[in-house]
């Protein structure tokens, strides 16, 4: 196994292009991979320390694009990122644990692999890793997915996507053939085979965001059998711009969630039912029935039917929260 | 560039396939970074990294150039929160305890920085130490002592020595655990494991080394050549570095001819499903999971059972069956299940083996040293006086670690094989598959009141499913509660091609009391009674009679909810009651020796967290009236005389009045040369060391001697006896249920404990907390996962397999009862056992209470409840 350190994003590039060569970031996830033997040891190339891939830019118009190298923890803490992006900070504190968001990284978390306990032991092949099935999908699936895109049932791992797809952020590439490619077209859900649409070779380097929206009402949510540092059942991201500053009633709204399909999934039925609530009352009839509603969109798999009240009831609760409105 | 570690600098390693945690253990000797789950999931590795806490078992050694490096050892010790763990007893087996401290140090420092001398209250606490788990469960002792820290309270060292005497040592990282002792020049050994559930072995062929030759390798199956499970070690290979040995495991090549497998209990019972024991001889010799020898009982397939144990059983049975007939209200009948729990000992199963002119010398994470010396003496054919155990500190067992297992084995003939130290560590994915566990069970319990509410009738069908292993005891356990009533219990074992379970802390109990307990307040229902009172009329044991009579007075339980509770979290209180049998180890033994003018307390025993260390120098210091730091207390060196196992919570009261008789004889002893000691009470200081220098060379051997009234048993195998009266425990808990995220939140735990006097009181409530914490784990979390259809475990590392945070249990309080036990030298008995029997069942009686839906399978997961209460 050998580990090039490249100090620049050209020689990273370079170094990529070379066959069955591997980006290693914050290592987090990478190092238990090649120690469970989820990947076969091979040469990579270790992004610590390449000059611009830790850095946040401020743009003219007051968005930032934040480098993929930005640790987990810098997202939660760092003031100004704090202040412009909230819900990109509290989604960024839930996850893991202080130790792991330490080192953990942006663009190795949007990046990682599934959890799935199938793929992740070494006694079965899947899509994942060579194999022509998905042994999950017949065995033990009580974490899989309950929108089923098929034919992988392992949810995508990421929380940090969750957030920044309620964004609507893109991500800037290197060495693919397009400079840039929204979050949402970052995943695909009936591809078995891996997590993200990248092609090999190619870089994440930063995340970019949009012009913060002052005052915005937000909440991110997790149900976990645990109260801390556990992968979520389902997990709930909301993001309410609302007149006045966040006073008055909600002029657009965006609902993200995790954990249910092989994508982060943005739910629009909600986000237009959302649309005028006012923060503090009680939750309007359109609203109580895009929750319902939500039980339509879902396909359970023998085992994760209980996702289908779990997703509502997460995404109540956002609601709730980031509208400040009576538990009901 | 040059790594800073603790201030020093040193050169960053080039190693790709050496991690952070690896490097600092192995290049630079800094072993008080421990590690256990090896994918950051339990903090056990934590360092600060410019500052910054770090699991370093994920961290590449190469991440560390240019970075200042801080690990426990930097700390100096005298960190206010490593005071604070030792004097409030944040600790047990101390594995994972310079994780923890590393950690808090940020915090403490922090939050002082912020806010001044505060206590920051439970949730903050758990905030900051959610990366970090402790099995024994030490957590109530962690809050206590990181708010104390936080508030200022350590700032300089406190007057009164720590509860626990080797807590110094373990809160800097200088508590050696045995994967610790890695001589220079140390190889690594690795077990090459089945992959496939059922086969008989032909031939194993060694990878081939780089000289063209064969790669060392030693066999682990023996004269059996059949492999029943996935996962069972059947060689182990070594090499100098990791690295190499784990590629040399994976180039074995096992030759092999595949049997049909079950690998559920329904397949298993089906007929004509494969046997996982064909013939009556390999049934014979089935591994069991039971603490002592259970009832011969019938095999017939892949069942075996049933073991029975009646008091007019054929009258229950009948009384039951008319009932059922009837319709009867006040006959309850219900079945409830139990998920298999893993012990998880945060260090794993560890040996380290060197051979040097004959004599073996082993380092062994073992619960019973004495055990240990026995069966490597007798299995490599060896003089006594050639065979060197240490264990000087055990990470954890909780009956696990009792058995000479294949990391021992694999060690000691490796070692032998390559001429070198070897160490044989398991990975989490081992000790989460092949290391044991509490075997999962399907409980039927039939209760029937008659029309005063007093029980007529008790029935219990309890079927095990310890994978290869067999040994149930749940429904035998149910017999010993609530009176004399008629009953009728029987336990069964299914074997499947899984992996074997090892006994578990109160082996049989908490799935027992998670059945009948359930059942006992389903009846209170019916009967429309308190569960309280329904328990006071039926139970006529004297020593939960006692913990009743608390009970009914706590404002806990008195000023509990009542009538249905509604909107999303609703709270709700439970209680169970729980027995455990008193045994003890009639052959403990304590030596004391005079050495250098200094008193030394030897045995053979060993601390696996329950403060035995402690215990030994306490009573001796007691007995004689000397103070604690007048002597040494050196346990866990196998050449010792026989010290209790940790086991069948029979340690302290084994070896305690071993120490007291010990010490009594070394007062005889010393008046024969020095007439100024008294005959009793105090030794004067001066006169004790003046009567100390007389005698240099001096040993006494005291003996644990029998109880008034003598023993209920002789001495049975493995230094076991059963003595009279049974410990007893009643706990109470305080749930919240969050009905929309399917989630139970314990809040608050009585825990009322009737086991004699205490010896070591802050230790004993430790353990009782951690006992709590281990319940809340199997009510709510723990559960080992297998492909339904190769046997394969899934639950393979500490994400998926679940043990609680500091976040997820309740704030615990500890009732002691300390009567009953006036015939047992020393006045107190065990309490590791019955303090965790009865734990889950409380909690499933609080969500009950809450809720109002009776669950009956452990774990209560979010899919079970959310479904349910809504």
């Amino acid at each position: 196994m050998t580990v090039t350190r490249p100090t620049s994003v050209a020689e990273v590039s370079a170094d990529l292009a070379r066959p069955g060569v591997r980006p290693r970031a914050g290592g987090t996830d990478l190092m238990a991979c090649l120690e469970t033997g989820v990947l076969t040891p091979g040469p990579l190339v270790d992004l610590l320390g390449v000059p611009g891939l830790d850095e946040v830019v401020w743009e003219a118009d007051g968005s930032a694009r934040v480098g993929a190298m930005t640790t987990v923890a810098t997202l939660g803490a760092d003031p100004t990122l704090v202040t412009a992006y909230p819900a990109l900070a509290a989604t960024a504190r839930a996850l893991a644990t202080p130790q792991i968001r330490g080192t953990a990284t942006l663009g190795g978390n949007l990046l990682q692999r599934n959890r799935c306990a199938y793929l992740r032991n070494p006694a079965f092949d899947c899509f994942q890793t060579g194999g022509d099935s998905c042994p999950a999908r017949e065995g033990d699936h009580l974490r899989g997915v309950v929108v089923d895109q098929g034919p992988c049932v392992a949810p995508h791992p990421s929380t940090l996507a969750v957030a920044l797809l309620a964004y609507e952020a893109s991500v800037r590439l290197e060495g693919g053939p397009v400079p840039e490619r929204a979050i949402v077209d970052l995943y695909e859900g009936t591809d078995p085979t891996r997590e993200h649409t990248l092609g090999p070779g190619t870089l994440l380097t930063a995340v970019s965001l949009p012009v913060p929206y002052p005052g915005e009402r937000f909440a991110h949510r997790r149900a976990a059998g645990r109260s801390r540092a556990e992968w979520p059942l389902v997990e709930v991201v909301v993001r309410l711009e609302c007149a006045d500053r966040g006073r008055g009633p909600v002029e657009r709204a965006a609902v993200a969630v995790g954990a249910v399909a092989r994508t982060p999934l943005r739910l629009p039925e909600v986000e237009s039912a959302l649309v005028d609530v006012a923060p503090g009352g009680n939750l309007p009839d359109r609203v109580e029935e895009a929750l319902t509603a939500l039980a339509d969109r879902c396909s359970p798999l023998p085992a994760t039917g209980y996702k289908v009240p779990l997703l509502q009831g997460t995404v109540r609760d956002a609601i709730e929260r980031a509208l400040e409105v009576p538990s009901r | 560039m040059d790594t800073t570690v603790n201030g020093a600098p040193t050169p960053t390693p080039d190693e790709p396939e050496v991690n952070a945690a690896e490097h600092l253990r192995g290049t630079l000797g800094l072993t008080g970074t421990k590690i256990a789950c090896g994918s950051g999931v339990c903090g056990a590795c934590t360092i600060l990294v410019d500052g910054s806490p770090t699991a370093s078992c994920l961290l590449p050694s190469a991440h560390l150039a240019g970075r200042s490096v801080t690990t426990v050892e930097g700390l100096g010790g005298d960190h206010p929160v490593q005071r604070a763990f030792a004097a409030h007893d944040g600790l047990q087996c101390g594995y994972c305890t310079p994780g923890f401290v590393v950690e808090a140090s940020v915090f403490v420092d922090a939050w002082r920085t912020e806010h001044g001398d505060t206590a920051p209250d439970r949730d903050t606490i758990a905030d900051a130490l959610a990366g970090h788990l402790c099995r024994c469960g030490a957590y109530e002792g962690i809050f206590s002592a990181v708010a104390a820290a936080c508030a200022g309270e350590f700032d300089t060292d406190p007057v009164e020595a720590p509860p626990r005497a080797d807590a110094p040592a373990k809160v800097t990282g200088r508590a050696r655990f045995t994967g610790d002792h890695a001589p220079p020049g140390t190889w690594t050994g690795v077990i090459v494991r089945s992959t496939v559930p059922h086969a008989r072995v032909l031939k194993v062929h060694p990878a081939p080394d780089d000289g063209g030759g064969r790669a060392p390798l030693v066999d682990l199956l023996g004269e059996d050549r059949t492999v029943r499970h996935v996962g069972r070690a059947i060689a182990a290979v070594a090499a100098p570095t990791r690295a190499e040995a784990r590629r040399l495991a994976a180039a074995v090549r096992v030759e092999l001819e595949p049997l049909p497998s079950v690998t559920t209990v329904d397949a298993a019972r089906e007929p004509g499903a494969p046997l996982v024991y064909p013939t009556k001889a390999e049934r014979a010799a089935a591994l069991g999971y039971g603490e002592a020898p259970g009832p011969r009982a019938p095999w017939k397939d892949n069942v075996r059972g049933p073991g029975v144990v009646s008091w007019r059983g054929p009258t229950a049975v009948s009384r039951l069956r008319a009932a059922r007939l009837r319709e009867d209200p006040l006959l309850v009948a219900e079945e409830y299940t139990t998920a298999t729990q893993v012990h998880t000992p945060l260090e794993p199963h560890v040996s380290v083996a060197s051979w040097e002119g004959g004599h073996l010398h082993l380092h062994v994470s073992t619960q019973a040293l004495s055990k240990m010396v026995d069966k490597v003496t007798e299995r490599w054919d060896l003089p006594r006086e050639r065979v060197h155990v240490v264990t000087e500190y055990v990470g954890g067992g909780f009956g696990a670690k009792g058995a000479l297992s294949p990391d021992t084995v694999a060690a000691v003939e490796l070692s032998r094989l390559v001429d070198a130290p070897v160490r044989v560590s398991l990975e989490r994915s081992e000790e989460l598959v092949d290391a044991g566990h509490r075997p999962g069970n399907r409980t039927r319990v039939a209760l029937l009141a008659g029309s005063e509410g007093d029980l007529r009738a008790l029935a219990v069908d309890s079927v095990g499913d310890g994978g290869v292993s067999v040994g149930s005891n749940v429904a035998t356990l149910a017999a010993l509660m609530y009176g004399r009533s008629p009953r009728r219990v029987r336990d069964f074992d299914v074997v499947t091609n899984r992996p074997p379970g090892e006994p578990m802390r109160g082996p049989g109990g908490p799935p027992m009391a998670w059945a009948l307990e359930q059942a006992v307040d389903t009846m209170a229902l019916r009967l429309g009674e308190d569960p309280l009172s329904l328990r006071r009329r039926w139970d006529g044991n004297p020593k939960r009679r006692a913990l009743y009579e608390r009970v009914a007075q706590l404002p806990l339980w008195r000023d509990r909810p009542r009538g249905e509770r509604t909107g999303r979290f609703r709270r709700g209180v439970g209680l169970a009651a729980a027995g455990w049998p008193y045994l003890l180890g009639p052959q403990a033994r304590v030596e004391l020796t005079v050495r250098g003018g200094e008193l030394v307390v030897r045995s053979s025993t060993q601390d696996i967290g329950t403060g035995i260390r402690t215990v030994l120098g306490d009573v001796v210091a007691e007995r004689l009236g000397i103070g604690a730091d007048g002597l040494t207390v050196e346990i866990g060196h196998g050449s010792s005389v026989h010290g209790t196992g940790s086991f069948g919570s029979r340690t302290t009261t084994s070896m305690g009045p071993a120490a007291a008789d010990a010490a009594d004889r070394l007062r005889d002893a010393l008046r024969e040369h020095s007439p100024d000691v008294p005959a009793s009470g105090p030794i004067p200081e001066h006169t004790f060391k003046e009567a100390l220098s007389r005698v240099e060379g001096l040993s006494v051997v005291g003996e644990r001697g029998l109880d008034r009234w003598g023993r209920l048993t002789p001495n049975m195998a493995g230094d076991l006896a059963v003595g009279r009266g049974m410990s007893g425990a009643v706990h109470v808990m305080e749930v919240e249920v969050d009905t929309l995220l399917g989630r139970v939140r314990p809040t608050r735990c009585w825990a009322g404990i009737a086991a004699g006097r205490l010896y070591n009181e802050r230790m004993a409530r430790n353990q009782c907390e951690g006992a709590v914490v281990q319940g809340v784990g199997y009510a709510l979390f723990e559960e080992r996962r297998d492909d339904p259809s190769t046997g394969v475990v899934l639950s393979n590392d500490l994400e998926e397999y679940r043990i609680p945070g500091m976040g997820d249990v309740p704030e615990t309080e500890v009732y002691f009862h300390q009567e009953g036990f006036e015939h047992v030298p020393g006045g107190g008995i065990g309490l590791g056992e019955v303090s965790v029997v009865g734990v889950a069942a409380a909690l499933g009686n609080a969500v009950f209470d809450a809720t109002g839906v009776r669950h009956r399978d452990l774990p209560l997961r979010p899919d079970r409840l959310i479904g349910a209460t809504r």
